[in-house]
C-alpha cells in the first residue's frame, strides 16, 4: 500500500512539473496567441541553468558553483527568461506558424548546443550529481518524495496565483486584446511588440522553473531531455485541458501525463504475455487516439476559456480557437 | 464521455483484480522489472532477448524455486517516461531487480532518482556513458549498478598500444558525435598522447550528413600519419571514402563498431590493408558461438542488431544472482551475489537451460560459478563495469580475422601505465 502511495506521490510530482510548464504555455498561447513551438528550449534552459549553478564542480568543465538551491533554481528561471528575451526580439515580428517554426528551430539549436559544448554542458554525457533539496537531511526515500511534491505544489500554486493576477489586470486584458485584434489594440495605444515580448518572457521563465524542478529531482540532465516530444506533450495538455483557462491547463497536464504513463502501467496487466512486446506500440496508439478524439469532440478543451464579458460567449471563443488551428 | 471513462476504469480494475487472483493461485513468483525501448525498432529485439532469458530460467526451475515474472515496460526512449515506468516497477510491482535500459540519458536519472535511493539493483545491457562510472565511483550508486556493455576505455587504451607498436608518430581522431563517440574519442586522444603519439585534431562527425568532405579536408590539412576512427559503419563508409579519395593515408585504427561486412565490402578490401581494429573480450569463444546458434534456433534468425548478446548476459547474470540471494532478497543482497556468478575460479557453465539449472544447483549449495555468456566470461570491476580482455583484428578475404589477443592482465597493466 505504501508503494502505491509512494508512486502516486511521484506521479503528482511529475504531473505538477508538467502543469507548471503548461501554465507557461497557456500564458503565451491561451492569453496572448503566441504559437511557441519550442517549449522544450525554455524547459532545457531552466534545467541546464539550475544544474550549472547548483551542481558539483567537474574538472575541465564550466559551472559546478554549488550555489544554494533557491539561487540555482532562480538562475535557471532567469536563463530561460533571458533566452526568451533574445528569441523574442528576433522572432516576435513573426505570426502564428512562422513563429512556431522559428521557435522550434531554436529548440533544435539548443539541443545541438548542449550536445556539442562539452566545456559548458558536458556534451552528450550530460551533467550529473545535483544535490537534491533536503535529501541530505531526510533519510527516508518516501519522505523525500513527499517533501519534493510539496515543493512542486508550492511553485505550482505560486505560478497559478501570479498568472491569475496578471491576466485579470489591465496587462492581461491588453494581452487578450492583442490576441483578438492586434490592429485594434494598437489603435488604442497599446504596444503589441512590447506586450508580446513580456508574455513570451514570463511564460518562458515559468517553463524554466519546470525544467529546474525536474533536474533537481532526477539530479541529472542530458541532451536526451531536450527532444521535441516534450513540446508536443505540453501542447497536447493545453489543447485537451482548454487554452485560455488555467484550471484547464492544469487538468490537461494531469490527464495527459496520466494517460501517457498509466496506460503503460495498465497494459502490463491487461495485455497477455505473448503480446507484452507490443504493449509499447499499443500505448502510442492509445495516446494518439485519445488526443485525436479530444480534438474531434471537444476542440475547445475540457475547460474552455471563460470571459466575463457576456457578449463574448464561450461558443464564439471555441469557434475562434478552432479557426486558428 | 464520463460514463465511458468510468466503464473503462471499472474494466481495468476488474482485470487487475483477476490478475492478482491468478498470481495468488501460483505457488510463488518473483517480480523482475524489465525496461527497454520496445516501441523503438532496435529496442524491441533487446527486450525480446531479455524475456527469453526469463523463460529459460523458469524452465531451469526459476529463481529460488519461484517463477520469474518479467514485467516489461517501454521507456519510449524518453527520460521522463522511463523514470516514471521505473518508479511504477519499484513502488507498485515491488521489484528488487531492474534490468534496463539502453540510452544513458534515461539509465542515469533512473539510477540516481529511482533505483539507488530505493536500494534496487539495476543492470543494463547497453548504456555506454562514462558518467555511469563516475556515479558508481562516487558511491551514489551504492554498489547496485552493473552493465554488460564493455566501456570504451579498454578499446581506447588498446588502440594506443597498437598504434605505438605499429610505429605511428602522429594521428587524427575522428569520432561519432554522440555520448559513446565523445567518450571514446576523448579517451583515445589522451591515450595516444600518453604513449607519445602526436594528436593533430579530434574531429566530430554528426549523424546522417550527406557528405563528410569538409571533415575529411580538415583532417587532411595536418597530414596525419594515421587516423583513429570511432565511427559506426554508415558514417564510417562515407568518411573513409572521402578521405581516401582526397589522398589521405590508409593507415587506420578503428573501434569495434566498424567490425562490419558492410564497411569491408563498401570501402573495399584493397583499401583496408593497413586497417587494424580493436575489440573487447573475445567474441570467438565457444559460448559466444553457442549463443548465436541458440538465438537462431529460438527466434528463427541469427542475432543481428546491437546489444543482443549484452542483453542476454545482463538478464542471465542478474537472474542467477537473484537465485543465489534467495527469493526474498533485497536489491543490495542480489548485487552482493553477482561475484559468485562471475567468479573466474568457479565452475564454468554454459548459457543454456541445462547450464542455468547446473549453475543454480551449485549456487544453492553455496558454491560459485563462472558464467560463460554470449559476450564471453564476464567479470565486473568495483564500478559495475565489465573488465574484459581485448583483441586486435583485421579485414581479410573471408571477413574479419583476429590478429592478437591481449589478456586482461596486459590490458590492466597498460592502462595503469598510461593513467
Amino acid at each position: 500500500m505504501i508503494g502505491v502511495v509512494s508512486y502516486l506521490t511521484f506521479f503528482l510530482t511529475m504531473a505538477g512539473i508538467m502543469a507548471i510548464i503548461t501554465l507557461g504555455l497557456n500564458l503565451q498561447w491561451g492569453y496572448t496567441g503566441l504559437f511557441n513551438g519550442g517549449v522544450v528550449a525554455f524547459f532545457g534552459a531552466g534545467a541546464y541553468g539550475t544544474m550549472i549553478l547548483g551542481g558539483p564542480a567537474e574538472p575541465g568543465q564550466f559551472g559546478g558553483f554549488g550555489l544554494p538551491y533557491l539561487v540555482a533554481l532562480g538562475g535557471g528561471v532567469l536563463l530561460a527568461a533571458a533566452l526568451a528575451w533574445v528569441v523574442g526580439l528576433l522572432t516576435l515580428r513573426l505570426r502564428h506558424d512562422y513563429l512556431a517554426i522559428s521557435t522550434f528551430g531554436v529548440a533544435v539549436a539548443l539541443e545541438s548546443l548542449a550536445r556539442n559544448s562539452q566545456w559548458l554542458t558536458g556534451g552528450a554525457r550530460g551533467m550529473r550529481g545535483f544535490p537534491r533539496p533536503f535529501e541530505a537531511v531526510i533519510e527516508s526515500n518516501f519522505l523525500f518524495g513527499v517533501v519534493f511534491l510539496l515543493i512542486v505544489l508550492a511553485v505550482l500554486a505560486l505560478v497559478w496565483w501570479g498568472i491569475e493576477r496578471l491576466v485579470h489586470s489591465p496587462f492581461g486584458r491588453a494581452l487578450r486584446a492583442i490576441r483578438e485584434d492586434e490592429t485594434a489594440a494598437r489603435a488604442l495605444g497599446k504596444s503589441p511588440t512590447r506586450l508580446r515580448l513580456w508574455s513570451l518572457v514570463i511564460g518562458a521563465a515559468i517553463m524554466g522553473a519546470g525544467g529546474g524542478l525536474y533536474v533537481s529531482y532526477t539530479a541529472f540532465v542530458s541532451p536526451q531531455d531536450l527532444l521535441p516530444i516534450l513540446t508536443f506533450q505540453v501542447w497536447a495538455m493545453l489543447i485537451v485541458g482548454g487554452a485560455g483557462n488555467n484550471r484547464g491547463a492544469v487538468l490537461g497536464a494531469v490527464l495527459i501525463w496520466g494517460a501517457w504513463t498509466l496506460s503503460g502501467f495498465a497494459l502490463t496487466r491487461l495485455v497477455p504475455d505473448s503480446m507484452q512486446l507490443d504493449a509499447g506500440s499499443i500505448q502510442y496508439i492509445l495516446i494518439g487516439t485519445l488526443i485525436v478524439s479530444m480534438l474531434l469532440w471537444r476542440p475547445e478543451g475540457l475547460l474552455p476559456e471563460r470571459i466575463s464579458n457576456p457578449r463574448n460567449t464561450t461558443v464564439a471563443k471555441a469557434a475562434h480557437t478552432s479557426n486558428k488551428e | 464521455m464520463k460514463r465511458h471513462i468510468l466503464g473503462l476504469a471499472g474494466a481495468s480494475a476488474l482485470a487487475i483484480g483477476l490478475q492478482t487472483g491468478a498470481a495468488l493461485a501460483q505457488e510463488c513468483s518473483v517480480n523482475v522489472g524489465t525496461l527497454y525501448p520496445t516501441s523503438v525498432d532496435w529496442g524491441r529485439p533487446i527486450a525480446e532477448t531479455a524475456l527469453w532469458v526469463g523463460e529459460m530460467i523458469n524452465e531451469a526451475g526459476g529463481v529460488d524455486g519461484c517463477d520469474v515474472n518479467m514485467i516489461l515496460r517501454d521507456d519510449q526512449n524518453d527520460g521522463r517516461v522511463g523514470v516514471d515506468a521505473a518508479r511504477a516497477l519499484v513502488d507498485i510491482d515491488q521489484v528488487q531487480l531492474l534490468i534496463g535500459t539502453v540510452s544513458s540519458g534515461i539509465t542515469i536519472p533512473i539510477l540516481t532518482s529511482v533505483t539507488a535511493p530505493a536500494g534496487v539493483m539495476q543492470m543494463s545491457c547497453c548504456s555506454s556513458s562514462t558518467r555511469l562510472t563516475e556515479i558508481a565511483a562516487s558511491g551514489e550508486a551504492r554498489g547496485l549498478w552493473f552493465r554488460t556493455f564493455a566501456t570504451a576505455d579498454v578499446q581506447a587504451a588498446v588502440a594506443a598500444m597498437l598504434a605505438r607498436d605499429a610505429g605511428i608518430e602522429s594521428i587524427t581522431v575522428v569520432y561519432k558525435n554522440d555520448d559513446w563517440g565523445q567518450d571514446i574519442g576523448r579517451m583515445a586522444a589522451a591515450a595516444f598522447e600518453a604513449v607519445g603519439i602526436e594528436v593533430h585534431a579530434s574531429i566530430a562527425l554528426n549523424d546522417a550528413q550527406p557528405s563528410y568532405r569538409a571533415e575529411a579536408t580538415q583532417a587532411l590539412r595536418d597530414q596525419p600519419g594515421a587516423l583513429y576512427l570511432a565511427l559506426y559503419p554508415t558514417e564510417g563508409i562515407s568518411f573513409v571514402r572521402e578521405w581516401l579519395g582526397l589522398g589521405g593515408t590508409s593507415v587506420m585504427i578503428g573501434a569495434n563498431s566498424l567490425r562490419s561486412d558492410d564497411f569491408r565490402t563498401t570501402v573495399g578490401l584493397a583499401n583496408l590493408g593497413d586497417f587494424i581494429g580493436t575489440d573487447t573480450s573475445s567474441p570467438r569463444v565457444p559460448s559466444a558461438e553457442a549463443f548465436v546458434d541458440a538465438y537462431a534456433a529460438h527466434f528463427g534468425s541469427a542475432p543481428s542488431g546491437p546489444g543482443l548478446a549484452n542483453s542476454f548476459d545482463a538478464a542471465a547474470i542478474a537472474l542467477l544472482a537473484y537465485h543465489a540471494a534467495g527469493r526474498d532478497a533485497t536489491g543490495t543482497e542480489i548485487a552482493a551475489q553477482v561475484p559468485r556468478v562471475t567468479d573466474p575460479d568457479g565452475e564454468a557453465i554454459p548459457a543454456t537451460v541445462e547450464g542455468f539449472a547446473q549453475a543454480m544447483a551449485i549456487l544453492s549449495e553455496g558454491g560459485s560459478v563462472s558464467y560463460q555468456g554470449a559476450t564471453g566470461a564476464v567479470t565486473f570491476d568495483a564500478n559495475g563495469n565489465v573488465s574484459a580482455p581485448a583483441v586486435s583484428w583485421v579485414f581479410d578475404d573471408s571477413g574479419m580475422a583476429e590478429q592478437r589477443y591481449i589478456s586482461l592482465e596486459e590490458v590492466s597493466g597498460f592502462m595503469a601505465s598510461i593513467n
